[in-house]
């Protein structure tokens, strides 16, 4: 407990508490909103916006199961899934790599991939665009996980790196002096041992997946590949004036993959988006 | 207690290490011929572990970058033949005159969205750094924003600052007796609400980390203070928000980097209007390159980005050190 607390009286504390509880109601009122709005029947809705629901009314969950949501969910998890395989698959031998291999151009190597970070993606979405585009990618799942590996991998093998070099050397040495190969430690000592850092990666990098927007809406324009976000913002155009109830249970259908997640493992979602954000 | 720790945790291994170190040791002295011919594979290795993820990082991150440099200067419509005209299309650029809007609607937001997340990040998280109980569960509560998607983010506040069918702002605003206002179709309103629902999505991020370099500030230095009868005021003015001014330094940085390059809320919620008054840099390089097809003029805008949030970054640097070395 830090010791500033001590400088405080406890109605100040008090004070301090109360504040900070109206802001973080703020922030999720939002999505209390949306959640609670899409139990409503349509009388409810009809009534004035802040009110509770007076029942809790399932139908509009069955009217956005019937769309194409469905479709999206798939697309999403399976863009999520090859992603995070390619991140993992590629980032953790690199990391390996850079802090446990007597390695001449590690930093060097290193540099050029935190030098990535600086680069936005904006200002490479244009060859993207043309090269995908030659190459037939276009509306297949590869043109969403090509760019974010790509893109994750320098938080990725910077996190890696981190982890691996605190694993101390005495315990690949004995593996390495009985002839076991670098493959064989990495696989059976190095790697096991950082389960806890791989589980931050896939954590805090499904919420990016899932969440991601721009290269989504531009490498998929057939309709049946798109992913939740995009065909979020396309059916809520479509239905968003005239069926709300839907509108909201779709909403609240497309948030429910990384708020269980979140709910489950939000020490690793906000370790690793800060640590993230701080690198960049 | 620290020791029983540490031994339990090393204790399978100590067996293993200890062999191994006394064998390390014979094969350095006796075996270095062995070495010599293991050097050339061992030179080998490294680059098969991170081979993979170079070639991956650089054809996704490296090669795009300096192509779209090299388009930008070539006039090129997504078909036809790509026709070298210089720097006509830095040239054009800079004369399109929504784009000089859409530089300054981002300076507005960069301005507003950091000065929000700097102040309100930073005193949330003093308030935070201060409080006994309860700091997880409202840690857990404030993040809740950036782990959802800007588009299931731009489509609440759409329904929510609605008039017909009426969201619930307007709703509130009835209420009160007050006039409603259709925030996001009134020029006025509409850049306003895209910079607070920028910094609303992400203040919490960068409250987290003030909040967590206020916890990393050395407990011998606050204590020696208080013993010293320095009051909590001072102790915060004086002593913690001076220990981790590299901290917001490089937050500066982050935000500024990252403002720079605003899109999805812009981009979704408003479309950029009404009329111009929420374009941005990003939001109009992406139609100027996806919408009208202009892949050169775009890609002078994708390079203008790039060099625009390095120099930014620079310059922040620059004043940030020189602040900071005369603070300490």
């Amino acid at each position: 407990m830090s010791s500033s607390l001590l400088t405080m009286r406890k109605p100040v504390r008090v004070l301090f508490f109360v504040v900070l509880l109206a802001v973080a109601l703020v922030q999720i009122y939002p999505f209390f909103w949306v959640i609670t709005s899409s139990f409503k029947t349509d009388a409810d809705l009809a009534k004035a916006a802040y009110l509770l629901p007076s029942k809790i009314y399932m139908g509009h969950y069955q009217q956005a199961l019937q769309s194409d949501l469905m479709r999206y969910f798939f697309n999403s998890f399976s863009v999520a899934v090859g992603v995070l395989v390619s991140l993992i698959a590629l980032g953790a031998p690199a990391g390996y790599a850079l802090s446990k291999m007597r390695f001449h151009y590690a930093e060097k190597v290193m540099t050029f991939f935190l030098l990535g970070m600086m680069i936005p993606s904006f200002a490479c979405l244009i060859p993207m665009f043309q090269f995908y585009n030659a190459l037939g990618l276009r509306n297949t799942y590869w043109a969403l996980i090509i760019p974010q590996v790509g893109f994750g991998l320098p938080v990725c093998i910077f996190l890696y790196k981190n982890f691996m070099s605190r694993i101390p050397d005495s315990l690949t040495d004995a593996a390495a002096i009985d002839g076991a190969s670098h493959w064989y430690i990495f696989m059976n000592i190095i790697f096991p041992m950082s389960k806890n850092i791989t589980v931050t990666i896939l954590t805090f990098n499904f919420v990016y997946v899932w969440n991601e927007f721009t290269y989504a809406n531009t490498f998929m324009s057939a309709g049946k590949m798109k992913t939740l976000p995009v065909g979020l913002s396309d059916f809520v155009g479509e239905m968003g004036g005239v069926d709300w109830g839907a509108t909201f249970a779709t909403i609240t259908l497309s948030m429910l993959p990384t708020l269980i997640i979140y709910a489950v493992l939000n020490k690793q979602v906000i370790e690793g988006m800060t640590a993230g954000a701080v690198k960049s | 207690m620290c020791n029983n720790k540490g031994s339990r945790i090393h204790f399978p291994a100590t067996n293993g290490r200890f062999r191994g170190r006394v064998c390390s040791r014979d094969i350095q002295t006796g075996g270095q011929t062995e070495l010599k011919t293991k050097k050339s594979k061992k030179k080998i290795a490294p680059w098969l572990f991170s081979g993979p993820a170079l070639l991956a990082y650089t054809s996704v991150v490296i090669v795009p970058i300096i192509c779209s440099l090299g388009f930008s200067f070539y006039d090129y419509s997504g078909v036809g033949k790509r026709v070298f005209n210089g720097i006509n299309n830095y040239v054009r650029m800079f004369r399109d005159d929504t784009f000089l809007i859409a530089i300054k609607n981002n300076l507005l937001l960069m301005a507003g969205s950091t000065a929000i997340q700097m102040v309100l990040g930073l005193v949330l998280a003093i308030l935070l750094s201060n409080i006994r109980k309860f700091t997880n569960v409202l840690r857990v509560a404030y993040f809740v924003p950036c782990i959802i998607s800007s588009a299931a983010i731009c489509q609440i506040f759409s329904k929510m600052f609605s008039i017909v069918p009426e969201g619930v702002i307007p709703a509130l605003m009835r209420l009160g007796g007050m006039e409603q206002i259709a925030f996001l179709s009134d020029s006025k309103w509409a850049l306003a609400i895209v910079i607070i629902l920028d910094a609303y999505k992400y203040v919490s991020m960068h409250m987290i980390i003030f909040y967590s370099a206020l916890m990393d500030v050395d407990e011998s230095v606050v204590e020696a203070a208080i013993v010293d009868g320095c009051g909590w005021w001072k102790l915060h003015t004086k002593i913690k928000i001076p220990m981790i001014m590299n901290i917001i330094v490089m937050e500066l940085v982050l935000l500024i980097n990252g403002t720079l390059k605003a899109f999805d809320i812009s981009y979704i919620l408003t479309k950029g209007g009404p009329g111009t008054t929420t374009e941005l840099v990003v939001t109009y390089m992406y139609k100027t390159s996806f919408g009208m097809a202009k892949f050169g003029v775009g890609s002078a805008m994708a390079v203008f980005l790039a060099v625009e949030s390095l120099a930014a970054v620079g310059i922040v640097r620059y004043i940030g050190n020189k602040l900071q070395r005369r603070y300490t």
